[in-house]
């Protein structure tokens, strides 16, 4: 009997499909062997006009997962990071987040959303009670409010009451030194910049009580021309400048004013200015510049900060941005919590994160501590400097004590009902 | 009752058991909550289709009453706490009575002048939404969850009952509309698309029909904006902005605006793509953008409005050939 190429086709095609089906019925093995590995989801905004800080979130947070998966993982438990764009809608956040839990089997969330859709899965992280971590959010009621409170969610982020009270203690010495007495602002017209600015307003006038606000200017977010707020703060002729612009719109602000020479006429305070996004993207970056620290590989001025921006650079080629620092914190949390638990599991991370101090290069003393009663983050370094035009930017900041802070934000508590 | 609504009820009541059957043949969490997207923004664009498709007039401020209905359910569940479904009742007549004002200054404007004038009210509402800061919370929106009490042993707060609650919410919501544009209003609606002077010389109201219109598509929007501020628990400025409006614009065209359910068709198309895109592409808009072309260039017409056509001109060329007589002795 001679064996037709047909049946030597027949042939192919049974070991093909009893190779097929051997897959088949493997896959749930090899599923389950790799399903070791504790998923991670990060909702985040990857395009759009902030995709920038999106991208560095991933970036930084990327690169700790690998450090920590180097070092055994989460209890032995590989991290694998799942990161999903969001395109900053709310209705995105949610859905996306509800996703990374209920389809992609993530176990954990890192929430690298901006603040309203940092509300939004926080609704999600209270419907499905996954340990959420926020990373990128500022808004400080997300944390301080107790109505909002929830066992499993967490807050690794700077906050703008703890911004306003180092930017208040520190502009006040300037006033003191100086005599600036007339003020201006000019922030952007949301809940952000209004609460930002009368937060800082409030704690200038209480250490310097001269100070007066002769002109206020509220830009629209987003906006592409400052002429008209430029010029009504030319008019009112004050001594120093508040604005908590942010990113692009800090950065026309910067090089449209520069044409009408505005710097040079007042100081200038801009709380989110050293940030490498803002400070490489000014044209003509006017020297002594008034800013808070966003990141900035000089402050801490520590050998390990220094390291981690350089590491950073290195591995993608950019500076790390605010966002950056955040992020990388929130795996390195993850990282101690898992660490002290011996566990990967949600419940018992969210036990031990409650009080975690870790070591950290974004502490202000070399440490940072997931605060116990509110979930948040605290310790982390907060200075305010001045400008240069080129590297290293911001060379002296200073550094204002937590303990003030912690005072402060205290007070601020039991006015607004929170305690 | 006539035939057609009976069909209609048949349908709809067919359409709600294959989704009640659903969860049952998959616990797949994702197909529940894309079910309960696709009631929210079905409703919202089959509602926006009562005015562009059937009654002519393109709004580019429906997004308003979207927002307006996610906005007032929420706040009167925060601070009333009262039965989810009055508050349901209670938010379809705030958002019927926005409508109504709003409907009373618009629909007398034609074509781009309507478009324009909705679309600033629906940015007055926005920025509303954003100065309010202590009803609205401003540019944070509605934070701290929505209460879903249960109420007849239904509770919302359990995603499977959300999802029942929503596809019945969906299925009543498309027959009422199917129910209004097959009455005597809804082809009065049209005479007054295809030619509002003849409709007025046969003793039409033409005014009326449009505001009528503008008042129940207003309300069924607000109606998808309950259903998805329940899905996010909260209530966003997004969901009064421009951009949402530009999405339900995009289903309409997506599915098509002939045919009733085009924009539900739409709905799933988008969410779909939306879903399926911004899993596996970092440039999703890219992506999006080029399938929008494709439909708008390529198909010249929603999907749905195509595959009708596609199958009537089959139907018409099939009875236009005569069918082949067999002649006894031949072969072929």
């Amino acid at each position: 009997m001679t064996k037709t190429p047909s049946s030597q086709m027949n042939r192919r095609a049974v070991l093909a499909l009893t190779a097929g089906a051997a897959g088949v019925m493997a896959a749930p093995w090899v599923a389950r062997a790799q399903a070791k590995a504790v998923k991670v989801g990060m909702p985040t905004i990857l395009s759009g006009r902030v995709a920038q800080l999106g991208t560095s979130s991933r970036n930084a947070a990327q690169m700790e997962v690998e450090k920590a998966n180097a070092a055994g993982g989460l209890a032995g438990r590989a991290i694998e990071l799942v990161v999903r764009d969001t395109k900053g809608q709310p209705q995105e956040a949610a859905r996306v987040a509800r996703e990374l839990v209920n389809s992609d089997g993530c176990e954990i969330l890192i929430d690298a959303e901006a603040s309203t859709g940092a509300f939004a899965v926080h609704e999600v992280a209270r419907d499905l009670g996954v340990l959420c971590i926020h990373s990128n959010s500022e808004t400080s009621s997300l944390t301080a409010d107790p109505k909002l409170k929830l066992p499993n969610a967490f807050r690794c982020a700077r906050q703008g009451i703890h911004d306003s009270v180092a930017g208040g203690t520190y502009a006040a010495e300037i006033v003191n030194a100086k005599g600036l007495t007339r003020w201006a602002t000019c922030s952007p017209d949301y809940a952000y910049g209004r609460d930002t600015t009368a937060e800082f307003v409030m704690y200038l006038k209480r250490f310097a009580p001269k100070v007066e606000v002769v002109a206020e200017s509220w830009p629209k977010i987003f906006q592409p021309d400052y002429t008209e707020s430029i010029t009504k703060l030319l008019q009112a002729k004050p001594q120093a400048l508040y604005s908590c612009l942010w990113g692009g719109d800090l950065t026309s602000f910067i090089d449209q004013a520069g044409i009408y020479a505005l710097f040079a006429q007042m100081q200038f305070f801009a709380v989110n200015m050293a940030d490498y996004t803002a400070l490489t993207t000014v044209k003509n970056l006017p020297p002594g510049i008034h800013s808070g620290n966003r990141y900035i590989k000089t402050f801490p001025a520590t050998p390990q900060n220094a390291a981690w921006g350089d590491a950073y650079r290195a591995k993608y080629g950019e500076y790390p941005t605010n966002w950056a620092w955040q992020n990388a914190l929130a795996v390195n949390f993850l990282a101690g919590a898992a660490k002290k638990a011996n566990s990967a599991d949600g419940k018992k991370l969210a036990e031990v994160l409650r009080g975690l101090t870790i070591e950290s290069p974004f502490g202000a003393d070399g440490k940072v501590t997931m605060r116990a009663d509110d979930q948040t983050l605290v310790d982390y370094a907060v200075g305010w400097g001045t400008t240069i035009a080129k590297e290293p930017y911001v060379p002296e900041m200073k550094s204002v004590a937590w303990q003030r802070i912690f005072e402060l934000e205290a007070e601020w508590k039991k006015d607004k009902g929170f305690v | 009752m006539t035939r057609p609504a009976l069909r209609d009820a048949a349908l709809a009541l067919a359409g709600f058991l294959v989704l009640a059957i659903l969860p049952l043949i998959t616990s797949s969490s994702a197909l529940i909550d894309f079910v309960i997207r696709c009631a929210a923004l079905g409703l919202f664009a089959t509602s926006l289709n009562l005015l562009v498709g059937y009654g002519g007039m393109v709004s580019f401020g429906h997004g308003l009453f979207f927002g307006m209905g996610a906005y007032s359910f929420g706040i009167l569940m925060q601070r009333t706490g009262m039965p989810i479904p009055l508050a349901v009742l209670l938010t379809l007549c705030i958002s019927a009575l926005v409508a109504l004002v709003v409907g009373a200054i618009c629909v007398r404007l034609k074509e781009i002048y309507f478009a324009f004038v909705t679309l600033a009210f629906q940015m007055l509402v926005h920025s509303m939404i954003i100065a309010w800061v202590p009803v609205t919370g401003g540019d944070q929106g509605l934070r701290g969850g929505i209460p879903r009490p249960a109420f007849l042993g239904i509770n919302l707060s359990d995603q499977k009952q959300l999802y029942l609650f929503s596809a019945a919410l969906l299925v009543l919501g498309l027959l009422a509309m199917r129910h209004i544009v097959s009455s005597p209003f809804g082809y009065a609606l049209r005479m007054v698309r295809d030619n509002a002077t003849r409709a007025g010389f046969l003793g039409i109201n033409v005014y009326r029909t449009r505001l009528t219109a503008f008042v129940l598509a207003g309300a069924f929007a607000s109606l998808g904006g309950v259903i998805m501020s329940l899905f996010v628990s909260g209530a966003y400025p997004e969901f009064a902005f421009w951009t949402m409006s530009g999405e339900a614009v995009f289903i309409v065209m997506l599915g098509g605006t002939a045919n009733f359910l085009g924009p539900l068709v739409g709905t799933g198309i988008l969410l779909l793509l939306n879903d399926f895109v911004t899993r596996t592409a970092e440039h999703h808009g890219l992506v999006l953008g080029s399938v929008i072309l494709l439909f708008a260039l390529g198909l010249r017409k929603g999907l749905l409005d195509f595959v009708m056509e596609w199958l009537a001109a089959r139907r018409t060329r099939d009875a236009a050939t005569p069918a082949p007589v067999a002649v006894k002795g031949t072969s072929t």
